[in-house]
């Protein structure tokens, strides 16, 4: 066990540094830090000494290994755009990105697992079709317009929720949490629903396919000649022999959730990790740049991790086998 | 803690009796200020933001014109060039401490140095004397009418309190500091700072000026997404926010209670030539040749342009030609040169068949699409004009992020620029624009083209030097009609500029977009 988590915190260091390699030499493309940083009045020799002192002129690679040493010295360095360190600014990011990835997730699974059932046992039920069709949509309208589409509605026709930002915040300790207040909820639930569409009607359809396909086995046949009550037999045994691989998908999903809140957090001017990624974009805003897509591969290696995890918990042929 | 901070703040603002009611007034623009550092960066975003905690020797009121501010009045030295500033007496910091002409010495030391992105202001000053406690002299090479006009935004720091907190220089690598603290000598002082995310500011009891404004809290939120920024608007939760896009203009007029602002920025958009270039480098049927050379197929392609369709078309009658590198209004605008080239596109074929391409040629035009307003579909309107008279343009767009860094490597035969003069005169565009590129004197920054002429250069330390306004003017005409009848550019429009804003606000809309919280009303 031990073995197989420090195997795997080995291997994410080397998928962080591919990230960082990729990320590095997609970054000559994204343009000039140099003429974002200075004014227009700014003179070319200003401009020259600066992109000197910054080591922009350094080739591809010695940039590459000076952003790698500094980071495994645990220096991330600073904001071309802001000159905050990089690391205070990505942390104190963070819990706005986490609390809403979780309550979309939350909102996802509380929707569409029940859904999902649902629709399985009752297949040719009117609501199944309308519940299928609606889905459809959520899946297939991007992310932007179903946002601009909530805040229109209830942001500005309606005025019932806030149409941007997080709302009231509790600090505790260094997270930032809007999930302890009142305002702090109600600017929560519309990005949350748009970032967790999807993923609801992914859940949905998971548990609807693997829902149909156990209450075809031959245990739920026998349990019904049993003359087992519908109801336990629904919740008990094949739910949860239907939750096993729904948890494995959902969970592998999640790290996407985390690094696709972009447009979401866009939308909504959430200040999350995807906003600042946006804005350095804009920016040419390298070391934040940087910082960012490592934590993002950093968070998909430990979600795969904690879902490897989960599994061998879950299922006791895995501990078996670890065993012999 | 943060909150504490606030209510204290809050309850000192309700002891000083400033206006009748006490209001919030929230508002939102598309770019957050990077540092509450004068000094650092030299961009409009800050500047503007920062004309709110910080000031000057001089402030534009209004209507953009020189008026004084920690400067009482100031006058040109006797016996050097340069000027005297005659400072304010019992001016204080938001910390309390006095302001005299040490800070003013200090800020110039500071804002000079290779740190800050501001020293290019500085160019022309040899010495800056400190006279007396309240006197100060800044010498300059050569006689200057202008430098007072071209240190509005040269922002003033309390020397105890930049060396107390290690902010002697401006952030350049790290941040110090200054990059999140203020204590300046202005109308407001930040309370709370969240970058990125919200800055509050509360007025400054201890303000020298006679407060017009009854604001008792204003709170900014930068909104990236110009659709959040309007949602955010007419769902009442923002007060007023710059800029709207054009197409939004109906949306907020068709609903009650919110008002549009419009006005004209002092940037003139137009198109620059390759002048130097000795071959196009995207053409597909011209090789070994500029035709931009020929002055006759520059001209051609300004007649070629319709700018009273492009107006109705795409700027919803919103924009006025321009037939100069500024708009009129500016100092300097000349207005023995206020006819742009007439729209003629049969001119424009005869033009160009008399320079030997009867039947036109293909070449690159560069532009970017996210920097000024409609950018993209301008150029798609410009290449088809181009089109009509046989000037197959080549479109390529992109983020202007990459288009700078494009025009520096000369990668274009024609390109699409905005210039908005940072000093408001005529000078400035003569002197980023129109001189020949030489990054020694610091001249033609911006001539990406590498227009060059003689007498243009020559005219140009005589245009800064001239005291006598008429004299000068005639210097400047001529520049503008050697420039016109060479078009050396095509100059397009004034961009318009286009806020809006709940009904019950009244605010003040500058022509160099800055936005002062100052001058808000909220009724």
């Amino acid at each position: 066990m031990v073995y197989f988590i420090v195997k795997r915190m080995i291997q994410s260091v080397f998928v962080m540094l591919a990230v960082a390699f990729l990320a590095f030499s997609l970054f000559r493309f994204v343009g000039d830090p140099i003429t974002q940083m200075t004014g227009v009045e700014t003179s070319v020799v200003d401009q020259e000494r600066l992109r000197e002192e910054l080591g922009l002129n350094d080739p591809f690679v010695s940039q590459f290994i000076r952003f790698t040493g500094d980071m495994l010295q645990g220096d991330f360095g600073y904001s071309y755009r802001t000159r905050q360190p990089v690391a205070d600014m990505i942390t104190e990011r963070v819990p706005a990105t986490l609390e809403l990835g979780v309550v979309a997730l939350i909102i996802s699974l509380l929707v569409g697992v029940p859904a999902g059932v649902y629709t399985a046992l009752k297949p040719r039920g009117i609501w199944t079709q309308t519940i299928l069709m609606t889905t459809l949509v959520g899946v297939s309208v991007p992310t932007f317009v179903i946002g601009i589409m909530l805040i229109f509605l209830f942001g500005v026709q309606l005025g019932w929720l806030p149409t941007f930002g997080r709302g009231g915040t509790v600090q505790i300790g260094n997270w930032e949490s809007s999930l302890f207040t009142f305002s702090g909820w109600r600017a929560l639930l519309l990005p949350a629903i748009t970032l967790g569409v999807y993923q609801l009607t992914l859940t949905m359809r998971l548990v609807r396919a693997e829902m149909m396909e156990v209450m075809r086995s031959d245990y739920i046949r026998f349990a019904m000649a049993r003359g087992v009550p519908m109801r336990k037999l629904h919740y008990k045994h094949a739910m949860v022999n239907t939750m096993v691989p729904v948890i494995t998908i959902i969970g592998l999903q999640f790290g996407g959730v985390i690094a696709f809140s972009i447009v979401t957090e866009s939308v909504f001017q959430w200040p999350g990790m995807g906003l600042l990624f946006l804005e350095s974009i804009r920016f040419v805003d390298i070391p934040v740049m940087g910082v960012y897509l490592v934590v993002i591969a950093f968070f998909f290696v430990l979600v795969n991790l904690v879902v490897d995890l989960l599994y061998v918990a879950i299922d006791p042929r895995l501990r078996l086998r670890e065993l012999e | 803690m943060k909150i504490l901070k606030l209510a204290f703040i809050g309850g000192a603002m309700g002891l000083t009796a400033f206006s009748a009611s006490a209001e919030t007034f929230r508002w939102a623009s598309n770019t957050d200020p990077q540092t509450m550092d004068p000094h650092a960066v030299n961009s409009a975003p800050v500047l503007s933001f920062l004309n709110n905690i910080y000031e000057g020797l001089v402030r534009r009121n209004q209507g953009m014109s020189i008026e004084g501010s920690l400067a009482q009045s100031w006058e040109p030295l006797s016996d050097d060039n340069g000027w005297r500033f005659n400072l304010r007496e019992g001016v204080t910091f938001q910390d309390g401490s006095l302001f005299n002409s040490e800070d003013v010495m200090f800020s110039y030391e500071r804002a000079s140095s290779e740190a800050a992105d501001v020293r290019s202001w500085f160019a022309p000053v040899k010495e800056v004397r400190v006279v007396d406690d309240y006197t100060i002299d800044f010498v300059t090479n050569a006689p200057n009418p202008l430098f007072p006009d071209s240190i509005a935004n040269f922002m003033i720091l309390d020397k105890g309190w930049a060396e107390a907190n290690g902010a002697e220089l401006p952030a350049r690598d790290a941040e110090n500091f200054a990059t999140m603290n203020v204590n300046g000598t202005g109308p407001f002082t930040v309370t709370s700072r969240d970058p990125g995310i919200k800055t509050v500011l509360t007025p400054n009891a201890g303000w020298w000026g006679a407060a017009e404004h009854n604001v008792s809290e204003a709170i900014f939120t930068p909104i990236g997404n110009a659709a959040t920024g309007l949602a955010a608007l007419l769902s009442g939760e923002i007060d007023f926010i710059q800029p709207i896009p054009l197409q939004d203009v109906t949306q907020v007029e068709g609903r009650n209670g919110f008002k549009v602002l419009e006005g004209e920025e002092t940037r003139v958009i137009m198109f620059g030539f390759g002048h130097e270039h000795e071959e196009l480098l995207y053409s597909s049927d011209v090789t070994g040749a500029n035709p931009f050379q020929d002055v006759r197929v520059r001209q051609a392609a300004a007649h070629a342009i319709d700018i009273a369709s492009i107006d109705r078309v795409l700027f919803r009658g919103k924009i006025d030609g321009a037939s100069q590198l500024v708009p009129a209004g500016i100092s300097g605008y000349s207005e023995a040169n206020s006819t742009r080239p007439a729209y003629d596109p049969e001119r424009a074929k005869a033009l160009l068949t008399e320079a030997g391409y009867p039947n036109g040629f293909s070449f690159g035009l560069k532009c970017p699409n996210d920097r000024y307003i409609n950018d993209e579909a301008l150029c798609r309107a410009a290449a088809s004009m181009f089109a009509a008279v046989g000037l197959n343009a080549e479109l390529s767009t992109g983020p202007v992020r990459d288009y700078w860094p494009q025009l520096r490597e000369d990668a274009f035969d024609m390109y699409l620029l905005g210039w908005s003069p940072g000093t408001f005169d005529m000078e400035h565009p003569i002197r980023f624009l129109l001189s020949t590129p030489n990054s020694e004197k610091k001249l033609g920054s911006w001539n990406f083209g590498g227009y060059s002429n003689q007498r243009v250069d020559t005219l140009l330390p005589s245009i800064q030097q001239e005291i006598d306004p008429e004299k000068r003017q005639a210097m400047v005409d001529e520049v503008v009609a050697i420039t016109q009848a060479e078009a050396a550019y095509i100059p397009l429009y004034t961009q318009p500029l286009i806020w809006a804003a709940k009904d019950n606000i009244d605010l003040t809309q500058r022509a160099d977009n800055f936005f002062m919280l100052r001058w808000v009303t909220v009724n």
